[in-house]
């Protein structure tokens, strides 16, 4: 009605989503069919990632995507719409998806593929792109649900008896978060009027000072949270994520938490840019507590898995401080969390002092964008390494029988190729260059500089000291050490490779691909930066993205 | 033209030993340990580029070259090659060829060399590129990588617990402060917006008084001295002995130990000459000297004696640095120089020794210099620069450093003190490592002892000849290599003039008073050796002790602080949880005055006071079960309350889909419940019921009052209105309910059903796995086995 | 529960659920009901039928495992929004034809395709659960 028809390139918007649902369906309709499973799973995990990419193409090509489903006008019907943020996103979730599906072709069993495990993990990701995609937030509220029974099912695959019991207390504590978010978005309706994120965006701006608005930011704050693992809200994910198999613990580590991230991104820092600015405090005790649990959480650890649940806690962590910072171009918010963030750091009070003189130092940063810029380069750092972490974990896992560090160990001569990579995810996740976890830890540290919050700048570097020692201490044991005595009678082999196992060499493919990312996004970044830099700006002015949706005129 | 010749040139010299890495291992299983011969021609290629620059170097020229790498944050992958980044990637480089070729004889048949060579020539390239460096995260990309394969090197023999531990240490120091380093770099960039040494040494005195003079101060140093093994920090030099031996005398002689040596030195003229900085680094340095060569002349082991002397020869040149004054520099680089190539020289000697006579032990070591004739000599010229007797390059050093200190007051005779009593027991440990395992009677344990091949004792025997060389054509020397790194390191140009021949004052008789007193202490070695162990002994515990104890203090707190906060207690998880949502509901509320104002009695039917009745009938006999089976019933109460309401106010189709769900999750959580076997209630006593009690109704509150403050605003009907007046006329149907299901919010369904679907699946993967798995009998210990 | 009389009726009984839901499902854009509902009272009439006659039965008279009714429901629904492609608007446009059958105007719709696709999704996924748990019960 409002627009003219549509080129099939139009149809980028909600391809992702579409390609989910319907290769998930068709997948299940043929659910007996085991073997041919992966043979349509990959194709469709790669059709899914062109289609991510196309969209980010046309995203940084023609700026913000909007398609109006069903054709209704702006704010009545469910947009789609896709900024840089979104579009980057998805694109990083789709590549971690063809990744985990080449690995899961080779290592899950052909019980859990007949119980659905590639339906379900269409599923998981028609949420997990529906979710990055959709400009309605009741619609993202449906993705959520979409994405949680997908990644249940998953979560479920095998029925162990430690499984059930992660899978009972992930449960639980997700819905609690999902539940809150619904009721949230009833509230928010009960206030604007309107579902639609561009329109809420427009209205809530006109209540700047209400009460209301403030509470409902803080509810948003504590689903989403929850949803991302933040302290103290982060119980559900050590509990649950070493239980099921390492490809869906892999899935799970790198995009789920992601989602919360994203859905936190959007709604608290575009929709509710004030109030997110009297927040900035809060978050930042959150970031810093949530980085130390983690990293003390994985220095705790004797099982390579239960750690690397934690580093995904340290990681959310670090993508949160990169929230904590507000504007520090002279805004009132800004000088208020300055002179905040002095009354807190105390000891180091020469820095804080300091700091709090940077903003007029640096003519035209600010340290909002850049430390959105950095949360997000660090997000797709994240979704990348931990999603390869856990698949690497799990190759090092089937060798050695176990993924117990007492346990582990010979592998370094045993298999110099998968140390080769392990250490470089591993020194990745660390942050040191040159790999991608390095620069958007320093865009952070600048951003908290800048934004006269030093103290958080020291714990990200301390969150990265500890997560060096612990990998450090995960390479030094499950690889360099010899393997401490065979794990099951007969040679780390044993029960392994049976008849028909394929070729290592194609298993290592998708931990290859995501090594690439590694290497790239530390060698080279600045295609990255440049990229987050503009989903960064798209949401602290999101005007171009109203625009999308409503048009030039409005 | 130059310029570009210079960025092709520098940027090939950068980009070799990388090369030769990748290519290593493939070499070597192509033509084994001849390897060695072709990939020392990518260090010795970077020789060669870099002594391409000398010209224009010495005569205080600064080749610069580079690209932009990261626009956005105006970082550049730019370099800065003057006299001090000259020498010292001349010195990386020369070196490093010997190494190379080195480690071809002394790891020769060992299975790991392609890997070792690999290693080895990474980190050259980082070293490399460090000292090259010149925008601020370049050198620190470098700072870091130095640090990554320094880890590996240490770790090679990965075997052994000790390599690991060793390992695990040095990354840990040099990498935290290396993380120290780059909150200073950034601090330095972002509030001083200097982005490259060019810039920071053009800033004058910028950085000195800025106000942020002391936290920058304070980061690089915490990465400097980390780097180059100050007390306390030191630790992990001695321990990563545990590496090979060409890994030590290229590790400790002339690289990764002097790159925080050579961060010093660069940055000196921008942040030195402060009273801070001629306070802070001499006590340093100073007690690292004394200590260090205290504990080298203490050690048994030949290459621990060795590492000892680098801790000590390290506080020499900080102190030095400290100083801050001409002669103090001159002196520093002089010593740096000379020590570069009589420390490496050494080191390959122990090797040679330790491959020779299949011993480190200095008791057990005797007799060798008629069986290692030409270890012997590299040896004993190596010492003599070291000693500091002339005319070997180590004189020089000593020379001006005596010079730099003779001053009368307590400050530099405090410092020239800690100099002479470190020098001669730096002379004594010198003579202990190079003449005593030569001389004397052969001890029997010593079976068939015999010089290595000719890449074990070239490497050694060139760095000897060449601190005797250095020394005797003193003025080319200062030229092209120590007055150019002076002039860099000064900030203006210097002229060193000191040379071979001993002019007869002051600083001549110290150094004589020196050479007496290390040889009055390598005579009484045995009895120094056991006082210093009597002594260390009774004050029991050592900086090495002390960082297990705080690695052991790091986990003990991780486990204290996770059991606390990951109980494995749902019940614990939900509490918090809860807390948290209700102080999300109330704070936020009362901070920001939301509170609703005290509500109308509502105007209801009968019938709707009827349902209201009925769920709160349900929610009470929720509460009052006294099992759960009663309680999931009666939420379904509940339930059909809701769905009543929802028949009441004119919704059939919500209604009756609220009464199947309801019945449904009735019928499925009753089944669940039963499968899980919980206990069937809550036997908890009320004082335990209490305060979850509570919380409940305190968060149930929030909600509803909350809810209270939104109905009482004025609502925007837009979206109803909007539905209600196109249902028909656009979208032909008259039930609204269902045209919003399947054409309004048609994509909000296509979610939902999806859900169902997915929860189908879930049940029945729930359900039905167990099944097949109790058939499948054998235990499967491997989480994913196909 | 297994009477004879519960045994004779419940064959009938859950064809003409099955014909109810499908009215109920058909009428349901103007008048309540829609494939939701619709797809509830057919899982009803299908667990019922289960109950009476077994499990095995139910599974033989569906043909397709009740996850594939289930999964082509899903299927028929997305791509009863893809056929907005064809008319170049935005996903899921309602489009619409009136031919004329037998004399009489018939309403087709995509909307009426994603609700035969939604109802035949809670048939499917709901008979599944309630078959498997009674499947469960009968072991």
């Amino acid at each position: 009605m409002m627009h003219g028809a549509l080129a099939p390139s139009d149809y980028l918007v909600i391809a992702p989503v579409a390609i989910c649902l319907l290769f998930g369906a068709a997948l299940l309709m043929m659910r007996k069919r085991i073997d041919w499973q992966p043979w349509l799973a990959i194709p469709g995990f790669l059709l899914l990632f062109a289609a991510d990419v196309l969209l980010l193409l046309k995203v940084a090509a023609e700026g913000p995507q909007t398609m109006m489903m069903g054709n209704w006008k702006p704010p009545f019907g469910i947009a789609f719409t896709v900024d840089m943020l979104g579009a980057l996103f998805v694109t990083t979730a789709g590549f971690v998806g063809v990744a985990s599906a080449i690995y899961a072709t080779f290592s899950m069993s052909r019980t859990e593929r007949r119980y659905g495990f590639f339906p379900f993990m269409f599923l998981m990701m028609g949420g997990v792109s529906g979710a990055f995609l959709t400009g309605d937030i009741f619609n993202l509220y449906v993705w959520f649900e979409v994405l949680l029974m997908g990644s249940f099912g998953l979560l479920i695959l095998g029925s162990e008896r430690e499984q059930l019991d992660g899978a009972t207390k992930y449960c639980f504590l997700n819905l609690v978060a999902t539940t809150l978010f619904l009721i949230t978005t009833g509230y928010l309706y009960g206030v604007v009027g309107t579902l639609n994120m561009a329109d809420i965006a427009q209205k809530a701006a006109r209540l700047e000072n209400d009460g209301a608005v403030l509470t409902i930011a803080v509810l948003y704050l504590v689903a989403f949270g929850m949803k991302a693992a933040a302290f103290p809200l982060n119980f559900w994910l050590p509990a649950s994520y070493h239980t099921p198999r390492f490809v869906v613990s892999a899935l799970f580590a790198g995009l789920l938490t992601k989602v919360g991230v994203y859905a936190l991104i959007r709604v608290l820092l575009m929709l509710f840019p004030p109030q997110h600015a009297d927040l900035a405090t809060l978050i930042s005790w959150v970031a810093a507590l949530t980085m130390l649990v983690g990293a003390f959480g994985a220095l705790a650890q004797s099982d390579m898995r239960r750690l690397l649940n934690y580093f995904v806690i340290a990681g959310i962590g670090t993508i949160f401080a990169g929230l904590a910072l507000t504007g520090g171009e002279g805004g009132a918010s800004a000088t208020v969390s300055a002179a905040s963030a002095a009354t807190q750091a105390g000891g180091t009070a020469p820095m804080t002092g300091m700091a709090a003189a940077a903003a007029p130092l640096v003519p035209g940063s600010d340290s909002l964008v850049i430390g959105l810029s950095g949360a997000v380069f660090y997000a797709l750092h994240s979704i990348v390494i931990m999603t390869a972490l856990y698949l690497a974990a799990g190759t090092a896992a089937r060798i050695s029988g176990s993924s117990s560090l007492r346990a582990m160990g010979g592998l370094w001569r045993a298999r110099p190729g998968l140390a080769a990579l392990m250490l470089v995810f591993l020194f990745a996740v660390s942050g040191l260059p040159p790999f991608s976890g390095f620069w958007p830890k320093v865009i952070l540290v600048r951003g908290a500089f800048q934004a006269g919050m030093p103290w958080l700048g020291a714990v990200i570097l301390l969150t990265g000291f500890l997560m060096t020692v612990a990998s450090a201490r995960v390479f030094a044991l499950a690889f360099w050490r010899n393997a401490p005595e065979p794990a099951v009678a007969g040679g780390p082999n044993a029960g392994f490779a049976p008849a028909g196992e394929p070729s290592p060499m194609l298993a290592m493919l998708p931990l290859l691909i995501l090594a690439v990312f590694a290497v790239v996004a530390g060698v080279l970044p600045q295609w990255l930066v440049a990229l987050t830099d503009v989903a960064a700006r798209g949401i602290v002015d999101p005007a171009g993205y109203v625009g999308s949706v409503f048009g030039g005129v409005s | 033209m130059a310029e570009i010749e210079a960025t092709t040139g520098g940027i090939l010299a950068l980009a070799l030993p990388f090369v030769a890495a990748a290519l290593a291992p493939i070499l070597k299983r192509i033509i084994g340990a001849h390897a060695a011969w072709v990939l020392a021609l990518a260090p010795a290629a970077a020789f060669a580029i870099l002594f391409s620059f000398l010209p224009e170097v010495s005569s205080g020229g600064v080749v610069q070259f580079g690209f932009d790498w990261i626009p956005a944050f105006d970082v550049r992958f730019s370099f800065r090659i003057d006299g001090l980044a000259s020498t010292f990637g001349l010195l990386i480089t020369g070196i490093g060829t010997l190494i190379i070729l080195y480690s071809g004889g002394y790891l020769k048949g060992h299975r790991d060399q392609g890997r070792f060579f690999s290693f080895m020539l990474m980190f050259m390239g980082s070293m490399l590129g460090l000292v090259l460096a010149d925008d601020l995260m370049t050198l620190f990309v470098y700072w870091e990588l130095t640090s990554i394969t320094s880890f590996l090197l240490i770790g090679f023999d990965h075997e052994r617990e000790k390599a690991r531990r060793g390992a695990i240490q040095a990354l840990a120091i040099t990498g935290g402060g290396g993380l120290a380093l780059l909150a200073g770099f950034i601090l330095i960039r972002e509030l001083a917006g200097l982005n490259s040494m060019t810039e920071v040494l053009a800033a004058g005195d910028a950085l000195r008084t800025s106000p942020y003079y002391l936290p920058i101060f304070i980061l690089v140093l915490c990465g400097a001295f980390t780097k180059s093994a100050q007390m306390p920090f030191h630790v992990w030099l001695p321990n990563a002995m545990e590496a090979p031996t060409p890994v030590s005398a290229y590790l400790h002689s002339a690289t990764m130990v002097k790159a925080g040596v050579y961060l010093l030195l660069r940055m000196q003229p921008a942040l030195g000459d402060t009273a801070l900085w001629t306070t802070v680094l001499p006590a340093f340095g100073a007690v690292t000297l004394v200590m260090g060569a205290l504990l080298a002349v203490r050690a048994t082991d030949i290459k621990i004696t060795l590492a000892y002397t680098t801790v000590s020869s390290l506080g020499l040149l900080v102190m030095l640095i400290g100083v801050s004054t001409e002669y103090a520099l001159i002196g520093a680089v002089l010593y740096l120089i000379a020590h570069s190539l009589f420390k490496g020289g050494l080191f390959m000697v122990a090797g040679s020794v330790d491959h020779g006579a299949h011993t480190r032990e200095i008791d057990r070591l005797g007799g060798l210099a008629r069986h290692m004739p030409i270890t012997f000599a590299a040896a004993l010229l190596c010492a003599l620069s070291m000693g500091g007797i002339t005319p070997f390059v180590g004189f020089l050093a000593k020379e001006e450093i005596y010079h730099a200190l003779e001053y009368g007051d307590a400050y530099h005779i405090a410092l020239m003190a800690a100099a002479i009593l470190g020098n001669a027991l730096m002379f004594a440990a010198a003579f202990i490592v190079a003449l005593k395992p030569f001389v004397g009677k052969l001890p029997e344990t010593i079976d068939h002892p015999h010089e290595g091949g000719f890449t074990i004792w070239f490497g050694p025997l060139v760095l000897g000849v060449l601190g005797l060389l250095g020394a005797l054509f003193y003025e080319t020397y200062h030229a092209l290599f120590s007055g150019p790194m002076a002039s860099a390191t000064y900030g203006q140009p210097v002229e060193i003039d000191i040379s071979f021949v001993p002019h007869l004052n002051l600083a001549f008789a110290l150094s004589l008073a020196t050479i007496a007193l290390g040889i009055v202490i390598y005579l009484a070695s045995n009895g120094v050796r056991a006082a210093t162990s009597r002594f260390l002994a009774s004050v029991g515990w050592g900086p090495d002790h002390g960082f297990d104890q705080a690695m052991r203090g790091l986990l003990r707190f991780s486990y204290f602080v996770t059991n606390r906060l990951q109980s494995g207690r749902l019940d614990y998880y939900m509490t918090i949880t809860v807390i948290a949502i209700t102080a999300a509901l109330f704070v936020p509320m009362i901070l920001g005055g939301a509170l609703p104002a005290e509500p109308q009695m509502p105007q209801l039917r009968l019938p709707e006071w009827l349902v209201l009745a009925l769920i709160l009938v349900g929610i009470v006999a929720v509460v009052v079960a006294k099992n759960r089976l009663t309680a999931i019933v009666s939420l379904g109460i509940q339930g059909f309350g809701t769905a009543l309401i929802f028949m009441l106010l004119g919704a059939p189709d919500l209604s009756f889909t609220q009464f199947m769900v309801e019945t449904l999750s009735v019928v499925i959580l009753a089944l669940v419940m039963t499968r899980l076997k919980l206990s069937p209630a809550d036997h908890r006593p009320l004082r335990e019921k209490l305060p979850d009690a509570a919380l409940a109704l305190a968060g149930g509150a929030g909600f509803a009052v909350f809810l209270l403050s939104i109905v009482q605003r004025p609502f925007d009907p837009a979206l109803s209105d909007f539905f209600e007046e196109y249902s028909y006329a656009i979208a032909h149907g008259k039930n609204i309910v269902n045209v919003i299901l399947v054409d309004f919010r048609g994509v909000d369904t296509m979610g939902e059903i999806a859900v169902v679907m997915t929860t189908g699946l879930a049940v029945l993967a729930l359900i039905r796995i167990r099944v097949g798995r109790r058939a499948k009998a054998q235990p499967d210990p491997m989480e994913t086995t196909p | 529960m297994r009477t004879v009389i519960f045994r004779f009726t419940a064959p009938y009984l859950t064809a003409l659920m099955v014909l109810f839901s499908i009215f109920v499902l058909l009428r349901g854009h103007n008048d309540p009901g829609g494939g939701f509902i619709g797809g509830l009272i057919a899982a009803s009439a299908l667990a019922i039928y289960g109950i009476a006659c077994g499990v095995a039965a139910v599974r033989r008279a569906l043909w397709f495992h009740p996850m594939a009714i289930s999964a082509s429901g899903l299927f028929l629904a997305v791509v009863a929004g893809i056929f907005s492609v064809f008319a170049g608007t935005g996903f899921m446009t309602g489009l619409w034809v009136f031919p004329k059958i037998f004399g009489t105007e018939v309403a087709l719709s995509t909307p009426l395709i994603f609700d035969i696709g939604v109802y035949l999704v809670v048939v499917g996924g709901i008979a599944s659960i309630a078959l498997a748990l009674e499947e469960r019960e009968s072991d």
